[in-house]
């Protein structure tokens, strides 16, 4: 199967660059840290905040209220998402650059398991980043959650990883060298950020932010995180979310086999 | 039928003429040799060929096969180099090599890459990352890559460049044994003395065919200096290098008592190329 040759290819050439693959893992581990740094930081400090003046007559202005709880675990999604896409996106774009895509093709591998073989082989580092990010959150943050919890926060910052994998490969697609991948990142990054609960919960948003939102998948992985957090929910709520992280990876997946080019 | 065909091949990138109307046909079993300055277009027609490219104009035919429709087919039937090196820098060499031949679904795989390894003398660093390989290693690897399938057709670009004489020397009388196995191959070069091995060679400039032939016919387009001394006096004559051009010139001057030394000088293949491309000609 050509799928597993290329992905265990892709497997060995992570075991041949230590670095790299050290950098993978313990970058997130380092994040999430500093998130743990910062909210020790702000839990401290929040009470001693100096009250903004206004006009008279203005209701006061409050601090965002960011609660570590409600934070914490859309941020550690949104690590996770943000880097599996960019190395994923940076090392396909690599193998156009250094002419390895065209000699592949030429070979005989076919795009679509060119494209099935990167996702294979990043299966294996996506799920050892969600297994990490996710311990480390429970563990520094002392999050209570029951084991059915814990499964689904992991299932779901899983598929997440898959998903971005899958928009690095889409958005490789396109780029003829590295430096086209880097307008993509605050394409990616910004809307993620205020648009998908990460900071604020999107219901608040203006209709049309809200909308924008929608189209980026943290939003579900987001819904599934808030819902996890409450302290009673129902299985079924969440399959709706879960099933529209999977239907990104097809549709990804899909046009990814659509949109890279064989020849030029 | 050939094993190569190209009709009217033109290739633009944006307004740029990269190859206009080329032309030619290559010999099933042949060496044929693609020379030219630099830009002059061989990597554009190598991987038009080999089915890299779309042309925007013309017909390429492989061992009766188009290149873009008929693309599974002859991917198991071609064997491509590219003139850099495309290999992946964090595996080792024989990890590079079994990885394209075992896109090629080669039978006793193991065998053939131990084979390899041995032709191109990376035995001793066969599990060493590619990453740490000199530029010439590199190349060995990657032709390796490129004749691990047995392929029919080989399509390499510059595949001596930086490698060493003794290595290249070795390559090129591989290349002999393949094409008189009925290998076709199909090779770029900025090197005189191999141009000289190819039993045919086209000089391509700006995207444009100057000539096809044998590199004995390009010789033969040259000019031929004698010199003779006649009584301490020195007189030249320039003639064509064609073989009875020498000849007769030979036979007129005959073989008279005070001419005291001759001495005849023909362009080299280097200086026929250079007036060639340089429209000297
Ligand atoms: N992808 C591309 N986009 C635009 N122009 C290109 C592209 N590829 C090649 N060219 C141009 O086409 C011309 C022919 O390039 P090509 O690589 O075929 O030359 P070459 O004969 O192989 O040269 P060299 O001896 O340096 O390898 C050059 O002028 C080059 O700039
Ligand atoms: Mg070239």
């Amino acid at each position: 199967m050509q799928i597993f040759i290329i992905a265990s290819r892709v497997l060995s050439q992570l075991k041949g660059d230590k670095r790299f693959l050290a950098i993978s893992i313990v970058g997130p581990i380092v994040i999430i840290f500093l998130l743990k740094v910062l909210f020790d930081a702000l839990d401290a400090d929040l009470p001693k905040l100096p009250q903004i003046p206004v006009k008279p007559g203005m209701p006061p202005i409050q601090p965002p209220a960011i609660t570590t709880l409600s934070f914490i675990l859309p941020a550690a999604a949104f690590v996770i998402h943000f880097l599996c896409f960019v190395i994923c996106a940076i090392l396909l774009v690599q193998e156009r650059t250094r002419g390895t895509l065209e000699r592949m093709l030429i070979s005989g591998f076919r795009r679509t398991s060119i494209i099935g073989g990167y996702t294979v082989g990043y299966f294996g580092l996506a799920t050892l980043q969600s297994i990490i990010v996710v311990t480390e959150v429970l563990w520094l943050f002392k999050l209570d959650l029951s084991f059915t919890s814990i499964f689904l926060l992991f299932l779901v910052i899983w598929l997440l990883a898959i998903v971005s994998v899958m928009m690095g490969i889409f958005i490789s697609t396109f780029a003829r060298h590295e430096g086209h991948v880097f307008p993509f990142i605050p394409l990616l990054i910004l809307p993620s950020i205020f648009l998908t609960g990460v900071i604020v919960s999107p219901d608040k948003l203006p209709v049309w932010a809200e909308f924008i939102g929608k189209l980026f998948p943290l939003r579900y992985a987001n819904n599934i995180i808030k819902e996890l957090m409450k302290p009673e929910y129902a299985m079924v709520d969440l399959i709706p979310d879960y099933l529209i992280l999977v239907g990104y990876i097809l549709a990804l997946l899909f046009l990814a086999s659509r949109t890279m080019k064989e020849t030029e | 039928m050939h094993a190569i065909e190209i009709n009217n091949l033109s290739k633009n990138y944006g307004k740029f003429k990269a190859l206009q109307h080329v032309t030619l046909n290559v010999e099933k079993g042949t060496i044929f040799g693609l020379l030219g300055p630099n830009g002059a277009g061989k990597t554009t027609l190598i991987k038009a060929i080999a089915g890299a490219l779309k042309p925007n104009e013309g017909s390429v035919t492989v061992l009766g096969l188009d290149p873009l429709k008929n693309k599974w087919e002859i991917r198991k039937k071609i064997g491509y180099m590219p003139q850099t090196a495309s290999l992946y820098g964090d595996i080792s060499a024989k990890q590079n090599i079994r990885f394209f031949g075992k896109a090629q679904k080669v039978a006793d795989l193991e065998k053939e890459v131990e084979n390899i390894l041995k032709f191109t003398e990376l035995e001793n660093r066969a599990n060493d990352r590619v990453r740490n390989f000199s530029g010439g290693m590199q190349k060995r690897v990657s032709l390796a890559c490129a004749l691990v399938h047995h392929p029919q057709i080989l399509f390499l670009d510059e595949p001596t460049a930086a490698v060493d004489p003794h290595l290249k020397i070795r390559t090129w009388e591989l290349f002999r044994e393949l094409a008189n196995k009925g290998v076709t191959i199909f090779v770029s070069t900025h090197l005189m003395d191999e141009a000289h091995k190819c039993d045919r060679i086209a000089i391509l400039r700006e995207g444009i065919l100057l000539a096809v032939d044998t590199p004995e016919q390009i010789l033969s387009r040259g000019k031929t200096v004698i010199t003779f001394q006649k009584n301490g006096e020195t007189i030249q004559h320039e003639i064509s290098s064609a073989k009875d051009a020498i000849l007769k010139e030979l036979q007129l001057l005959g073989l008279q008592k005070d001419i005291n030394q001759i001495d005849i000088k023909s362009d080299d293949l280097e200086t026929i190329l250079l007036s060639i491309t340089q429209g000297k000609e």
